[in-house]
């Protein structure tokens, strides 16, 4: 059989094609997705670092006067080689694919610690101090510090290990009636937990913040134990 | 061509909205990481919202979010703004990087390598010149989705949301080809006639 690949596609013209891009059911993102989102762009090349338009079609115009040059010789050796090249161009993107996400690693690590930075020098920055609670975590213990201008840094020590389909989630207690989610937290083998989160400007100011254990993917409101609980300690000026 | 220009003047907020991504994508060009917030601030729900729906996966969806998100800090300084509104452009990067994820996720490394098979569908020269719809042309589009029949709408949503061919759309279905084809065409015609209202 013939290799006549079939791209006959629907046309799907462009106002219906936004219009179907934009009817999904609109859904937030995890909070904690700014900060990965925002940290991972931190210290990356901007487009200033691009080359300007006029170079690549310079390159772009060389790049062809060569190969137009070379073509009529090589043809044939080309054509006998394109099966092992592309081989290797599968391994080369499989390759760049981990190199990249290695990259990307690096930069939140790096963008973490900037973040941290930011916000314990904040003038606005207010420190929570939180007791592991008994029976769940007595040993446990944390210290978040928040800015309302730079985002938050949540550090804990001694949470005891998930069962399985569970997650620890992080609350903020304000003025409002209901505690907010601040996100979810997956502490280390060593039972340690170091997050920074972004902090909406329109959440009012915390009064305390608490960590409770709930399933995979968190709640909309506490529904488990707590594990965490404490108040604010110290207050910008 | 009615339906375009419709699409394109939109609305005085639709404007000052557009006007403020323009001013963010300039800013952004410049490093300004506060523009960059801002701009995820506006239109993040948009872009995770689509990723979510083609995907059905969070972190997947998340993942296409931070591509985005990263792909528009880094050719800020090339976007060009008589293309089109940036949130009509996100939302194209959007869909392009969730299907590429989609196949590659169904290990079909003839479409993950070829990129330009995510764009067919769409004419982009076209898509550029485009903003998003209003708020109102949008609850329009949705309500004319949920009244159309079951089998259009279907049909319909493999079309976009899995970006196949009729062919595998009619494979998908276990439906005649000419069945699809038409099933499609009419709930096209339906959404477009909403859009006109």
């Amino acid at each position: 059989m013939g290799g006549v690949k079939d791209d006959d596609r629907p046309e799907l013209q462009p106002p219906i094609l936004q219009g179907l891009g934009q009817a999904v059911p609109q859904v937030d993102p995890p909070l904690a997705l700014r900060a990965r989102v925002l940290g991972s762009v931190a210290g990356a090349p901007t487009a200033r670092s691009v080359p300007t338009r006029s170079a690549p079609w310079l390159l772009a115009t060389a790049a062809s006067l060569v190969l137009a040059a070379g073509l009529a010789i090589y043809t044939s050796q080309l054509r006998g080689r394109v099966g092992a090249l592309e081989s290797d161009l599968r391994d080369a993107r499989a390759r760049a694919t981990a190199a990249e996400q290695r990259a990307i690693d690096a930069q939140q690590a790096v963008a973490g610690t900037r973040i941290t930075v930011a916000v314990l020098t904040a003038p606005d920055v207010a420190r929570i101090d939180l007791a592991g609670q008994a029976p769940a975590a007595p040993g446990a213990a944390a210290r978040a510090f928040w800015s309302r201008s730079r985002g938050m840094v949540f550090t804990a020590s001694n949470l005891p290990a998930l069962p399985p389909g569970r997650v620890y989630q992080l609350w903020v207690v304000t003025a409002q009636p209901a505690p907010i989610s601040a996100g979810l937290l997956t502490p280390d083998a060593q039972g340690s937990v170091n997050e920074t989160f972004n902090t909406p400007s329109d959440i009012p100011q915390p009064v305390a913040l608490a960590v409770t254990i709930e399933p995979a993917g968190g709640v909309r409101s506490p529904t488990g134990e707590r594990y965490l609980v404490g108040t604010v300690v110290g207050r910008p000026a | 061509m009615w339906m375009l220009l419709a699409a394109v003047l939109g609305s005085p907020a639709a404007l000052e909205s557009r006007q403020a991504d323009r001013a963010s994508v300039a800013r952004i060009a410049r490093g300004d990481q506060s523009a960059f917030a801002e701009l995820y601030d506006r239109h993040v729900r948009l872009v995770y919202s689509l990723a979510l729906r083609i995907l059905q996966n969070g972190a997947d969806a998340e993942d296409i979010v931070q591509e985005v998100f990263a792909q528009v800090w880094a050719q800020a300084g090339r976007y060009d703004a008589s293309r089109g509104a940036v949130a009509a452009w996100m939302l194209t990067l959007t869909r392009s990087r969730a299907i590429d994820k989609l196949r590659a996720k169904r290990a079909r490394p003839e479409a993950a390598a070829d990129a330009s098979a995510a764009e067919s569908v769409v004419d982009l020269a076209a898509a550029q010149d485009l903003d998003l719809l209003s708020a109102e042309q949008v609850t329009r589009l949705q309500r004319a989705l949920k009244e159309l029949p079951d089998a259009q709408r279907t049909a319909l949503e493999l079309a976009y949301y899995e970006d196949l061919t009729h062919v595998e759309v009619a494979a998908r279905l276990g439906e005649p080809l000419g069945t699809v084809k038409t099933r499609i065409r009419q709930a096209v015609m339906k959404l477009r006639e909403a859009l006109a209202e």
